[in-house]
């Protein structure tokens, strides 16, 4: 963590705390105390990914039909993710957006999304 | 509809009138601006993810105070949902996420200037704009179908009083009469949604009228689910509905509205109710506005959605020429999360990162019957280009098929919170 951030990426990352609060639930306040937090600062891709989670995944938690995915751990999703990746079988959905995003965006959107449940989201 | 229109700035519109002297109407405190036509799927969706940025002033023109999502239309036009339950407001949105929304309809774009005119007289100006206007019809190429048509033989294809009109015609029906589907040329909007449409009302005329028959007179030769679609008439429909492709019947050319029939190439067919789906074309606002191409739809950039033709406009949702974007609710509500990332970061400086586009439809067979799909897009030489695609396969279990129905139903309410803004 840089402890010198520059006020645009700060807000930046506020900006991001915010949106990703409907989408989880989570305090802003816990998130805007450690704007330097590993969440927030990989959040912008890892916000921008997760936004598709959103359109499938109710941001309240309350999916029953479809599995809520508030309050997984980061290692829980990863492994998730790759084996939808791996098999068409459990969903069609979930195999092509497992498909389509690499290692890389995988972590980032599961860092992002545990970081912010971590910060203060409540089950 | 209550709080919201304290939102609606009536003071503003009343102080700022049209004309060239007329001051614009002021910038939010050094902000950049956005204004956002259309407050349907797309609209609605990239204001929302503009304004949880709070780095941006997001103003929403839209002249209903409700949504009526089309997809689930055909549920309701089966008596399987009720129509307040696919109603949305737009309160949410102002209320929760800030946005300013303007209850009136745009009726001119000055790019030079950027500003919009709307109808009810106030000029707005903006740094960027987004347009998501959905589509309009292409009156006309239909013979004497219009819009005083539509009200005797509904199109249905935008949600609202034409499914009302539609289901009421349905209802009165007689046992025994015929139910035409007129379905429309490519590209238009959501292109399993007339199959879906004549399985779900053959589902309820299996229950209610069943001496009664379903005719689909297409301007195709094939459609979308096709094999899909034909497996499950004959397992849950069957001798109840009739596909017709264009190659037997030369297209629908004319319509009769007094006679209620309905005349091809070399027939005519008589219809106890109508359903003629019009070909389409993007939202008028579009082509006023020098958006649209010689297609009647908007080119956009693949990356950003920013108009090939009028730079500093975006264009989301059904109006676009998607390239092998279906259009959909789903399409719609992806390309506007890759739209407002990148208005954003031309506005901002936030960062960009390449989109991920996506579309997965959910269809239904009957209610417990549905079939899904899920297709990834990337953008290739100036062009959105599938990558990949899934689809429900025809002898799938009947608990697959239930699964996938089940699922459908959580995907409405969590794909709706997501566009207008509820959920926490
Ligand atoms: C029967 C049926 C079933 C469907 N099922 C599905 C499905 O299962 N899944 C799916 O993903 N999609 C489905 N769709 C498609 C989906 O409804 C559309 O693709 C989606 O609504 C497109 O969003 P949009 O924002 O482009 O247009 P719309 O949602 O139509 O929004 C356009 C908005 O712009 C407003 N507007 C227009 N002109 C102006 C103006 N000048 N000024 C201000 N406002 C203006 C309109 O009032 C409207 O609110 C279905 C469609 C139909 C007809």
């Amino acid at each position: 963590m840089q402890l010198v951030r520059k006020a645009a990426t700060v807000s930046r990352a506020k900006g991001l705390a915010a949106e990703i609060r409907w989408l989880l639930g989570v305090s802003l306040s816990a998130i805007l105390l450690f704007p330097g937090n590993s969440a927030a600062e990989d959040g912008s891709q890892g916000a921008q990914i997760a936004a598709t989670c959103a359109s499938c995944h109710d941001p309240a938690g309350r999916g029953q039909a479809i599995p809520p995915i508030v309050g997984m751990d980061e290692q829980g999703i990863v492994k998730a993710m790759l084996a939808f990746r791996a098999s068409e079988s459990p969903s069609l959905v979930m195999h092509a957006v497992a498909l389509s995003l690499t290692d890389g965006e995988l972590a980032a959107m599961a860092r992002y999304l545990t970081g912010k449940a971590n910060a203060g989201w409540q089950p | 509809m209550t709080d919201w229109t304290r939102r609606q700035i009536g003071g503003l519109v009343g102080g700022a009138l049209l004309g060239v002297a007329a001051p614009h109407i002021a910038r939010g405190q050094g902000r950049p601006r956005v204004i956002v036509i259309g407050g349907g799927i797309g609209g609605a969706t990239v204001a929302r993810y503009l304004a949880d940025l709070k780095s941006i002033d997001v103003t929403l023109v839209e002249p209903n105070s409700t949504h009526v999502t089309c997809f689930f239309s055909n549920l309701y036009l089966a008596g399987l949902r009720s129509l307040a339950s696919l109603t949305f407001g737009l309160e949410t949105l102002a209320e929760r996420h800030g946005i300013t929304i303007i209850r009136d309809s745009a009726v001119a774009i000055d790019p030079a200037g950027k500003g919009v005119e709307l109808q009810g007289g106030p000029k707005l100006s903006y740094d960027r704009l987004v347009v998501a206007p959905g589509i309009a019809f292409k009156f006309g190429e239909i013979g004497g179908y219009d819009e005083a048509a539509a009200k005797i033989m509904p199109h249905a294809w935008i949600a609202g009083p034409q499914s009302e009109l539609l289901r009421r015609q349905l209802k009165s029906m007689d046992d025994g009469g015929v139910f035409v589907i007129a379905a429309p040329p490519n590209p238009f909007r959501c292109p399993p949604a007339p199959y879906e449409r004549a399985s779900l009302v053959a589902y309820y005329f299996k229950q209610f009228k069943p001496k009664s028959k379903i005719l689909i007179l297409d301007a195709k030769d094939t459609f979308s689910g096709q094999e899909l679609f034909q497996d499950a008439w004959s397992r849950h429909y069957p001798g109840m509905i009739e596909w017709l492709p264009s190659q037997f019947t030369g297209a629908i050319k004319a319509v009769d509205v007094a006679a209620r029939s309905v005349v091809t190439e070399g027939e005519t067919f008589r219809a106890a109710v109508a359903n003629i789906i019009p070909a389409q074309k993007a939202g008028l606002i579009g082509e006023k506005a020098g958006l649209t191409d010689a297609s009647g739809w908007c080119p956009v950039d693949p990356v950003t959605f920013e108009s090939t033709l009028q730079p500093g406009i975006h264009v989301v949702g059904d109006s676009i020429i998607g390239g092998d974007m279906p259009k959909s609710a789903f399409s719609a509500n992806s390309q506007a999360k890759a739209c407002a990332f990148a208005v954003a970061a031309s506005l901002t400086g936030s960062p960009h990162f390449p989109p991920h586009l996506f579309n997965s439809c959910y269809t239904f067979l009957a209610p417990d019957d549905a079939f899904t799909n899920a297709l990834t897009f990337a953008s290739e030489g100036g062009k959105i280009k599938t990558v990949k695609m899934f689809i429900s396969k025809v002898g799938e279990s009947a608990e697959a098929r239930r699964r996938t129905a089940h699922h459908a139903v959580g995907w409405y309410s969590a794909f709706t919170a997501d566009v207008f803004g509820g959920g926490s």
